[in-house]
């Protein structure tokens, strides 16, 4: 880091060219001195330490259901043998792959639909001069701070009261209403930051407007929304309490299944879905993040600042 | 582990005229399967939430929500300062290892903190503590990334400042570093708050029948007691609760704006 280096050093090679020639008369000042130069160079060994504690007790859980997704037993407490007695389990376990096979499906869709309104939403949030688009940038934020419990309750009784049954497409309708908000927030801030005058260059030149937003603003714009596709997949595809509410009976996401299981007591095969889960999920988020700079760009996707 | 079923709570049998007849509402059944709410306009949900035990569970948790977001400001404030001002390098390696396990499975993150708790021999599970332990453990990330992108962006010149000022560690974090953060924690605070309020799985995982929240109550109200219109106006409640504090919020920030522009 820049900062912490340009500071510390001056402070030590000034302090006793500058400092110590008047100083040195006023002697009661002298051992205060030394005790803030201390300070101002000494790490902070609290925070480290909350940070180190943190980090363990945020990976401790995870460890414990990747570990014992490999016992040999079906204890949580005592790991006697490395196997992967629950992994086959899972794999014969027809309910359960039959749920995988939903979950991948719905995020699929949820990816491929939230995508198409998102980029269109997007695009127009960044580019239309109605009234309404403050209001519509309002509204796309709602899902984004209402309790995940909020939309999941409305989205089932919206489905009820027109009659449809709950089933899987209801899963991904509700999934791609919720991800069209990450897309667009994620895509609007790149549209922004585009140059417009690259698109107009274009229509210069002969191109429709169609023309250049295929040919010029979509691939300028290919990283971010490849990294929102990869992203939206692992949301929709870990997402619970939504599919929970709008879930019919049969099948079942995979994380609705994990819930009722988890709820009637431990069943060690859930270890092993969980862990593939977890592992499929870090793969897809480190691919989002990596994306924009496969494509040599930086600040493609940002999910920190949110900027 | 007894990992327990839904808690059913006593709050149903309160409510004997607002549970289904016996037969199921007169209705045209060939229209209208079980399970699918009547439309029409009718206030007795809305003046059942008069009931003080619903209250009780709502007062709950705001409590539980309240506790949760100081604690993950106790939390979030050295992992951020400690990234942020000395993470080097690694900062943004630091912040990935953070955030990538947040996005994965909520659910399996939690049933494995509810392993880990329940192995710990001190007995969190069953309590308002379990619970708040499990909301922290969730929604803990949604303060550190706001609070870590306030630290980022603040001018680490005020802490030397603050030092050459013979300010002690502690004064001049309290001084100088929070203040200077004030956005980022308050941001912090309505991300961790909002998901709290709502959350269901923390109580059911970690907590006993009596630390259920208000999201327990409305799960309850779809999936166990089949009273949809109850339901729906808990929800309300908690949409109405969660407003008014973003209201609060919003104008907080508005004033805070104002004071920065002037």
């Amino acid at each position: 880091m820049s900062t912490g280096s340009t500071t510390s050093t001056p402070s030590t090679a000034n302090a006793p060219s500058t400092a110590n020639a008047p100083r040195a008369a006023s002697t009661p000042s002298a051992p205060k001195r030394r005790r803030r130069r201390r300070t101002a160079e000494r790490r902070p060994r609290f925070a480290i330490a909350v940070t180190a504690v943190f980090f363990a007790l945020l990976y401790l859980p995870v460890g414990v259901v990747v570990l014992f997704s490999f016992n040999s037993q079906k204890s949580l407490t005592v790991f006697e043998d490395f196997s992967l007695r629950w992994y086959t389990a899972f794999l014969q376990d027809d309910v359960i792959l039959d749920s995988l096979g939903m979950s991948l499906q719905v995020s699929l869709v949820a990816m491929a639909g939230s995508l198409v309104l998102g980029v269109a939403l997007a695009l127009g949030l960044v580019r239309s001069r109605s009234r309404l688009r403050s209001f519509a940038g309002l509204v796309m934020l709602v899902p984004l701070i209402t309790p995940e419990i909020v939309t999941g309750v409305a989205a089932m009784l919206l489905f009820k009261g027109l009659g449809i049954t709950l089933s899987t497409t209801t899963v991904m309708l509700a999934e791609i209403t919720f991800s069209i908000s990450y897309v667009t927030v994620i895509l609007r801030s790149r549209i922004a930051a585009l140059n417009p005058e690259v698109e107009e260059a274009a229509m210069d030149l002969g191109a429709t407007r169609r023309q250049a937003l295929r040919l010029v603003t979509l691939p300028a714009l290919l990283p971010s929304i490849l990294a929102s596709a990869v992203l939206i997949f692992a949301l929709v595809f870990d997402d619970f309490v939504l599919a929970y509410f709008t879930t019919g009976v049969d099948p079942q996401p995979l994380s609705v299944r994990i819930y009722s299981a988890i709820r009637f007591g431990v069943q060690p095969t859930i270890n092993a879905v969980g862990t593939l889960m977890l592992a499929g999920s870090v793969g897809l988020i480190v691919l989002a993040l990596a994306i924009p700079r496969l494509f040599g760009r930086r600040g493609g996707l940002d999910l920190l600042s949110g900027k | 582990m007894d990992l327990a079923p839904a808690p059913r709570h006593p709050l149903d049998d309160r409510l004997p005229g607002r549970l289904p007849p016996p037969g199921g509402h007169p209705r045209p059944r060939h229209h209208r399967p079980l399970g699918n709410p009547r439309f029409g306009f009718n206030p007795d949900n809305l003046t059942a939430l008069a009931d003080p035990a619903y209250r009780t569970v709502l007062l709950r948790s705001l409590g539980y929500a309240l506790i949760t977001c100081l604690i993950c400001l106790a939390v979030a404030y050295p992992v951020a300062y400690a990234i942020a001002l000395r993470g080097g390098r690694f900062k943004n390696l630091l912040i990935a290892a953070i955030v990538v396990p947040f996005f994965a499975n909520y659910l399996v993150r939690m049933y494995g903190w509810s392993v880990v708790l329940s192995d710990d021999g001190t007995k969190v599970l069953q309590t308002g503590a379990g619970v708040v332990a499990g909301l922290v453990y969730g929604f803990v990330v949604f303060m550190i990334i706001p609070l870590y992108a306030a630290m980022e962006r603040m001018d680490t010149s005020l802490i030397e400042a603050g030092r050459d000022l013979y300010g002690g560690p502690l004064r001049t974090f309290l001084y100088v570093t929070v203040p200077a953060t004030r956005q980022g924690a308050a941001a912090g605070c309505v991300l961790v708050f909002l998901p709290a309020m709502g959350d269901f799985v923390s109580a059911q995982l970690m907590g006993g029948p009596d630390q259920i929240m208000i999201g327990n109550l409305i799960q309850d109200k779809f999936f166990q007691g089949q009273n949809w219109p109850l339901g729906s106006a808990l929800t309300m409640l908690l949409m109405v609760v969660l407003f008014l504090g973003m209201l609060g919020y919003l104008r907080r920030t508005r004033k805070d704006e104002a004071e920065a522009a002037r």
